[in-house]
């Protein structure tokens, strides 16, 4: 293919290198698919792209005359790919897709419950990961490959709609005091581990830290349902040493073992917090 | 397309370090790169620091006439102490602040009317962040006005470290006798206080040295009797 371009333009010398380069990329990525990773569960599908013809090829040499020697810029004028012909096209047409890259399934014209069930059960998984027993749970890379952010908001805002509705007074105060400590908290106790010099993806250790509180939403549901001072502290007890289990291994076998304290105490206090909150809404 | 971008460990905000990305952080800044400011890299000088090496640090806060805290310190300041003494003590203020105002009016015997005060945290925030970020950044500028050299993240390390008595202090305060609390903010305010003023004349040794110290005490009895005022009446 670079071999015809060669009668028409005479391209820079380094851009010729870079345009093989870049065929090359483009078709070793087809080639191989995505990540080489094995995750823990099957991957969702691909991303909705862009539909491609892939018989074209996006450095189609124009026909205008060559430049002045003067200036040696190349012309890479593609003119952008060409659409799909229009009388193909139908509304909700299913075929637009297949000529994309790989052959994933389409996300953009599928119905919204295959979408939110996909989520859906992307989340209980990753809850079955976290906050319950499972052979995964001991090592950091396995145990939260697919992460995701929807579940950590939906607990976030869950909890902090209960902790609204115990209240008495001032509800919407309690609201965003309770979002934004468990929300900045978060970001926090991540940068935290990292500047102890601790080893961990940003987004990752988001995800699990609002996993962990899956326990405390359901103490602070008994607790909005039951007023009992003694039953508020014993449940919220037992969901606080739950969180502090379920985020223990992550954050301790993120940092050095010197300074596994230092990263633990925090994510220990803002449960704490967050429990106290739960105990004084009455 | 798996085209990478070029990964300068020190142009990159705090984004996806990976396992590959952690021999950049061995990299050298170049001073007055201002790109350096959004980089964890930079920062992490300050919290290269063990458990016990804190836990040294913070039996070292306790005793208020030694002086010798910057002898401690001033190898390895670190900025993670006193962020999260701070944090604790808001956290500390907003819920025992809470605790007691419920005890005090139990005691009193009119226990129906209290509700828990979320207005406590926001006022607790701003008051100890304020005075742990402010007050050192005040004597700083003060003592370079002055001519000494004073070195600002060790004045933060150790203003930090004055509050941990605070912390400690939070539980008796429960107590729901009046004067049994003044008497204990007292103390706690004035070892707090002396423990400051001892390290800065340790610090910095000059004929001004007296007025800095002393206005340094008396900040620190003046945020002991706010604590006081405000959280627990």
């Amino acid at each position: 293919m670079s071999q015809s371009h060669s009668d028409t333009i005479p391209l820079h010398a380094s851009s010729q290198s870079d345009i093989d380069e870049i065929e090359n990329l483009i078709n070793a990525s087809v080639l191989s698919g995505p990540a080489t990773v094995l995750p823990a569960r099957p991957p969702s599908p691909q991303r909705a792209q862009i539909p491609v013809s892939s018989s074209s090829s996006p450095f189609i040499p124009s026909n205008i005359p060559p430049p002045p020697l003067s200036y040696q810029k190349p012309t890479p004028v593609p003119a952008g790919p060409p659409l799909p012909p229009a009388s193909s096209a139908s509304p909700g047409d299913r075929t637009i897709s297949a000529s994309g890259f790989g052959s994933a399934p389409n996300t953009l014209t599928e119905p919204v419950w295959d979408t939110v069930k996909r989520d859906l059960s992307r989340i209980v998984s990753n809850l079955k990961l976290v906050v319950f027993p499972n052979p995964y749970r001991e090592d950091p890379g396995k145990a939260l490959r697919d992460w995701d952010l929807w579940g950590p908001f939906f607990f976030i805002v869950f909890l902090g709609l209960t902790l609204s509705w115990s209240a008495s007074v001032k509800k919407s105060e309690v609201f965003a005091v309770a979002f934004a400590v468990l929300a900045a908290g978060a970001v926090i106790l991540t940068l935290n581990v990292l500047l102890l010099g601790g080893k961990i993806i940003f987004f990752q250790s988001l995800s699990l830290l609002g996993y962990c509180l899956f326990p405390l939403d359901v103490g602070a549901l008994i607790c909005l349902l039951k007023d009992n001072v003694i039953l508020k502290a014993i449940v919220v007890c037992v969901t606080l040493a739950w969180s502090s289990w379920a985020a223990y291994p992550f954050m301790s076998s993120a940092v050095n073992p010197r300074r596994k304290a230092l990263a633990l105490y925090p994510v220990f206090l803002m449960y704490v917090s967050v429990g106290f909150l739960i105990i004084a809404i009455d | 397309m798996q085209i990478l971008p070029p990964n300068n460990g020190g142009g990159k905000g705090q984004g996806y370090p990976s396992l590959a990305s952690s021999s950049e952080t061995f990299e050298q800044q170049p001073t007055g790169n201002w790109r350096g400011v959004f980089s964890i890299t930079s920062y992490t000088q300050y919290f290269n620091i063990d458990t016990d090496v804190v836990l040294n640090r913070l039996m070292g806060s306790l005793s208020p006439i030694d002086g010798s805290f910057f002898s401690k310190i001033v190898v390895n300041p670190d900025i993670y102490g006193p962020i999260w003494i701070s944090t604790t003590l808001v956290f500390m203020l907003a819920s025992l602040g809470n605790w007691a105002t419920y005890l005090m009016e139990k005691h009193a015997g009119k226990g129906s009317s209290w509700t828990f005060d979320v207005n406590y945290v926001n006022v607790a925030a701003i008051a100890i962040y304020g005075y742990a970020i402010a007050v050192p950044l005040g004597f700083y500028f003060l003592l370079q006005y002055l001519g000494s050299n004073a070195n600002l993240v060790q004045f933060w390390c150790m203003w930090g470290y004055s509050l941990f008595i605070f912390i400690l202090s939070a539980f008796p305060l429960l107590i729901p006798v009046e004067i049994l609390r003044w008497i204990i903010i007292v103390a706690a305010g004035a070892a707090s206080a002396c423990f400051v003023g001892s390290n800065l004349r340790s610090y910095v040794d000059g004929a001004d040295a007296t007025i800095v110290v002393i206005a340094a005490f008396f900040l620190q009895m003046a945020l002991a009797v706010f604590i006081k005022v405000w959280f627990f009446s």
